[in-house]
C-alpha cells in the first residue's frame, strides 16, 4: 500500500515538474545573442491579448535579425507566462532576473506590470510595456520603466469627451470590475462627465469572473439610464451585453480597449453591435505599415489587435537604443530612449522623463456583431 | 398580475426571480458537496471542476450535433443532458477511485489536500486540452415573458429561467424519491448514519460511496449544461467560483443535509440578488458571506443541519 502510494507520488511529482518546465519556453538559442524576455499571459482568461503582444514583438525581433541584428548580435525572444496574475508576475520577474536577461517587453495587465516593475528597476532590467495603461506604473520616479502605449488618463478623457459631445446622455451609469485598470478608467470617466453636468445615476463595481449580472441589469433598467460606460475587460462586458439584450435593457454601452477584441462578439453575439470602444489608432490600417501587415499575414497572424504594433515598437526602440549607445547596458539604453526620437510603425516616438510616450492618441470606434469596427473619431 | 402595482413591487419580483434562478443552480451543485460530506465526512473540493467539465461536455455535444446538421432543440437538449451526465459521472467516479479511496483511512487533512490537488489538476487539464479562452455556447432557448407596464420598469422572465426552475425541481424530486424509497437510497442513508456499522451488516459501502460521487457529479452535470446555456460562456475557470458559492450554500443550509443544500442555495442566491439590487453589486459577496458567518455563529451546524438526525 505504502509502496504503491510512493510510486503514485513519484509520478505526480514528475508531472508537476513537467508542468513547471512549460512555464518558460525558449524560442531559439544562439551562442552570442541578446535575450529579450517577453512577459505576459500565455494562459488565463486574457491570453489573447498576450498573443497580440507576443506576435508583434517576435515579428520585430525576426525583422531586426534579418537586417543584421544589433551590435553584431542576434536578438532572442524568451517567453514567460504571468497569466495576468500579479503573484505569478512577481515570480516571472524574479525568474527573468535569475536567468540573467536584462531587457523585458511586457507585462500586459497593469496589475501585473506594477509589481514586476519594482523588481526590474531594483535589479537594473530595462522594461517596456506595450499594453499596460495604468498611470501609476510610471509615477514612481523609475529610470528603467517605459511604455509604448497610451495611459488610462488619456483614454478616459477621450471616452468622456465623446460621451459629452457626441452621445449626450440624459442619465448614465458607470460600471467597473474593481481592478486597477477598470476602476481607474471608470473613475476618470465619471469625474469628467460629471464636470460637464451629465447625471451619473449609478457608479458600481462588479466582480471579475462573475457570470450573473441579472441583478445589476434590473437595477440599470429601474434607474432608467440611457448610456453605460464599462471599465474592465470583455468577459464581463460580453455577458452584461448579452444578458441586457435578453432582459430588454436597450441602452448603448461604451468600453475601453480591454473590451475591444473579437471575443466580445463571440460572447455577446448580436448584442455587441453598436458598442462604442476607445482603442489606440489602428496601426494596421496605416498605409505606411502595409509591408509589415503583409509580413504578419504571410505567417497567418492577425495584425489588427491593439497591442501588436506597440509591442513591435517596444522591441524596435530597445534595439535602436542599443545601437545608438553601442552597448547592452540597460541604464545607458534607458537614457538614450529619453534623449532621442525613434521612427517606428506606431509613429515618431519620444519618451518623457517618466518613461511615457510624449504623444499618443486613442480613437473611438463603433463595434459590429461580426467583430469588425468603424472609426467614429480621428 | 395587477396593473396597479407600484414600480417597486415589480422591481422586487424581478430581483426575487433573478435570485431564485442563481440559487437553484447553487443548490444543484451544493448537493454534490453535501452528499459526500454526509457519508464520508470529506469535502470534495474538486466538485466545482466536475461542474465545469459538465459544461464542456455539453458544449462538445452541441457543437458536434450542429456539425451533423441536427437542428431540433429538444433533441439537442436531450443529447447534451444525457451525454454530459454519463461522461461527467464517469469523472466523478474516477476522481473518487484515484484520489480519495486510497486515502480514506488516513488523516482527513490528507484527503482534503488530495481534493485540492485534483481540483487544480482538472482545471489545468481542461485548460491545456481546450484552451483558456472563453467559449461561446449557442443559445438554444431564447425569448421570455414580460409583465408590467410597458413604459415603466417591467419584469422579464426568460424561458431559460423557467427551464432552470423546472429541471431543478424535477432533479430534486427524483433525488428525494431515490434516497427515501429505493434500496440503494436506504443503503446511502445507512452509510450516512454509521459507515462502519453498515459495512458490518453486509452492505458494500465502497459501492455506496462510488454511487454518491456519481450522483453528485450527475447533478453537477445538469447544472453545467443549464448554466452553460443560460450564461452562454464557459471557460476552464468557471468551476472555482461556482464551487465556492455552492460549498457556501451547503454549509449555510447545514452540510450533510440535502434539503439544507437546496435551502442554502436559494437563500444565498436571493441574498445576492437583493444586495446587488437594493444596495450595491460591489457588496454582493460581502453580504452573502457575512450572512454565512452570522448563521454559523448562532447555528454552528447550519440551518437544517442537526448532527443527531440522519444525513446523506
Amino acid at each position: 500500500m505504502l509502496k504503491s502510494f510512493n510510486k503514485k507520488m513519484a509520478v505526480f511529482t514528475a508531472v508537476l515538474a513537467g508542468t513547471a518546465a512549460l512555464g518558460s519556453a525558449s524560442i531559439a538559442s544562439a551562442a552570442d545573442s541578446i535575450k529579450i524576455a517577453l512577459a505576459g499571459p500565455v494562459t488565463g482568461p486574457v491570453a489573447q491579448y498576450g498573443d497580440m503582444q507576443f506576435i508583434g514583438a517576435k515579428m520585430a525581433i525576426e525583422q531586426i535579425n534579418k537586417a543584421g541584428g544589433v551590435n553584431g548580435k542576434e536578438l532572442e525572444a524568451v517567453v514567460y507566462d504571468d497569466a495576468c496574475d500579479p503573484k505569478q508576475a512577481v515570480a516571472v520577474a524574479n525568474k527573468i532576473v535569475n536567468d540573467d536577461i536584462r531587457f523585458v517587453v511586457g507585462h500586459l495587465c497593469s496589475s501585473s506590470t506594477q509589481p514586476a516593475s519594482d523588481i526590474y528597476e531594483d535589479e537594473g532590467v530595462l522594461m517596456i510595456t506595450a499594453a499596460s495603461t495604468s498611470p501609476d506604473i510610471t509615477t514612481r520616479g523609475y529610470e528603467l520603466i517605459f511604455r509604448t502605449i497610451g495611459l488610462d488618463s488619456m483614454q478616459g478623457p477621450t471616452a468622456a469627451s465623446y460621451i459629452i459631445n457626441a452621445v449626450k446622455p440624459q442619465k448614465m451609469a458607470v460600471i467597473h470590475d474593481k481592478q486597477q485598470y477598470g476602476e481607474g478608467l471608470a473613475s476618470s470617466v465619471r469625474d469628467e462627465v460629471k464636470k460637464a453636468g451629465i447625471n451619473v445615476a449609478l457608479y458600481e463595481g462588479v466582480t471579475a469572473g462573475d457570470k450573473d449580472f441579472s441583478a445589476l441589469i434590473a437595477k440599470l433598467k429601474k434607474e432608467d439610464v440611457d448610456f453605460v460606460y464599462y471599465g474592465g475587460y470583455h468577459p464581463e462586458l460580453g455577458l452584461i451585453l448579452r444578458q441586457s439584450a435578453e432582459k430588454g435593457l436597450d441602452v448603448k454601452f461604451m468600453g475601453p480597449e480591454g473590451v475591444g477584441n473579437k471575443d466580445i462578439s463571440a460572447i455577446a453575439g448580436a448584442a455587441s453591435e453598436g458598442l462604442l470602444v476607445t482603442l489606440p489608432k489602428s496601426f494596421d490600417q496605416d498605409p505606411a505599415n502595409a509591408r509589415l501587415v503583409e509580413a504578419f499575414k504571410d505567417k497567418s497572424e492577425d495584425p489588427s489587435g491593439p497591442f501588436v504594433f506597440p509591442a513591435y515598437s517596444a522591441v524596435q526602440v530597445m534595439a535602436d537604443g542599443m545601437k545608438l549607445t553601442s552597448s547592452e547596458d540597460p541604464e545607458k539604453v534607458a537614457s538614450s530612449l529619453r534623449a532621442n526620437n525613434f521612427k517606428t510603425p506606431t509613429g515618431d516616438l519620444g519618451f518623457d522623463g517618466k518613461g511615457d510616450l510624449k504623444d499618443f492618441s486613442f480613437v473611438v470606434y463603433q463595434w459590429h456583431a461580426d467583430g469588425s469596427k468603424t472609426a467614429l473619431t480621428k | 398580475m395587477d396593473s396597479t402595482m407600484p414600480e417597486s413591487a415589480y422591481y422586487f419580483i424581478q430581483q426575487l426571480l433573478n435570485g431564485l434562478t442563481v440559487g437553484s443552480t447553487y443548490a444543484l451543485i451544493a448537493i454534490g458537496y453535501t452528499m459526500v460530506y454526509g457519508i464520508i465526512g470529506m469535502i470534495n473540493f474538486a466538485h466545482g471542476e466536475i461542474y465545469m467539465i459538465g459544461s464542456y461536455v455539453a458544449f462538445a455535444v452541441l457543437a458536434g450535433l450542429a456539425l451533423m446538421g441536427v437542428d431540433s432543440i429538444a433533441l439537442m437538449l436531450a443529447a447534451a443532458f444525457i451525454i454530459s451526465i454519463i461522461i461527467t459521472s464517469t469523472y466523478g467516479f474516477a476522481v473518487e477511485r484515484v484520489a480519495y479511496r486510497p486515502l480514506r483511512n488516513s488523516n482527513r487533512l490528507i484527503a482534503l489536500i488530495s481534493a485540492i490537488g485534483m481540483s487544480i489538476f482538472l482545471q489545468n487539464y481542461v485548460r491545456i486540452a481546450q484552451g483558456s479562452r472563453d467559449i461561446a455556447m449557442p443559445s438554444l432557448i431564447t425569448g421570455g415573458w414580460t409583465f408590467g407596464p410597458a413604459d415603466e420598469f417591467n419584469v422579464t422572465l426568460s424561458y431559460m429561467q423557467v427551464v432552470i426552475f423546472i429541471i431543478t425541481l424535477i432533479t430534486m424530486t427524483l433525488l428525494t424519491m431515490f434516497i427515501s424509497k429505493s434500496r440503494m437510497g436506504r443503503a446511502c442513508r445507512a452509510c450516512a448514519e454509521d459507515l462502519g456499522m453498515t459495512r458490518l451488516l453486509g452492505i458494500n459501502t465502497n459501492q455506496v460511496i462510488s454511487l454518491t460521487f456519481i450522483i453528485g457529479a450527475a447533478l453537477a452535470a445538469v447544472a453545467g449544461v443549464l448554466l452553460g446555456l443560460y450564461y452562454g460562456v464557459i471557460n476552464p475557470y468557471i468551476g472555482f467560483l461556482a464551487g465556492l458559492k455552492a460549498f457556501t450554500a451547503a454549509v449555510l443550509g447545514g452540510i450533510g443535509s440535502i434539503p439544507g443544500a437546496v435551502l442554502g442555495g436559494l437563500i444565498l442566491g436571493v441574498t445576492e440578488a437583493f444586495t446587488a439590487g437594493y444596495f450595491s453589486t460591489e457588496y454582493k459577496d460581502v453580504v452573502a458571506f457575512s450572512l454565512l458567518v452570522l448563521i454559523l455563529l448562532f447555528r454552528p451546524s447550519g440551518i437544517l443541519g442537526k448532527p443527531e438526525v440522519e444525513k446523506v
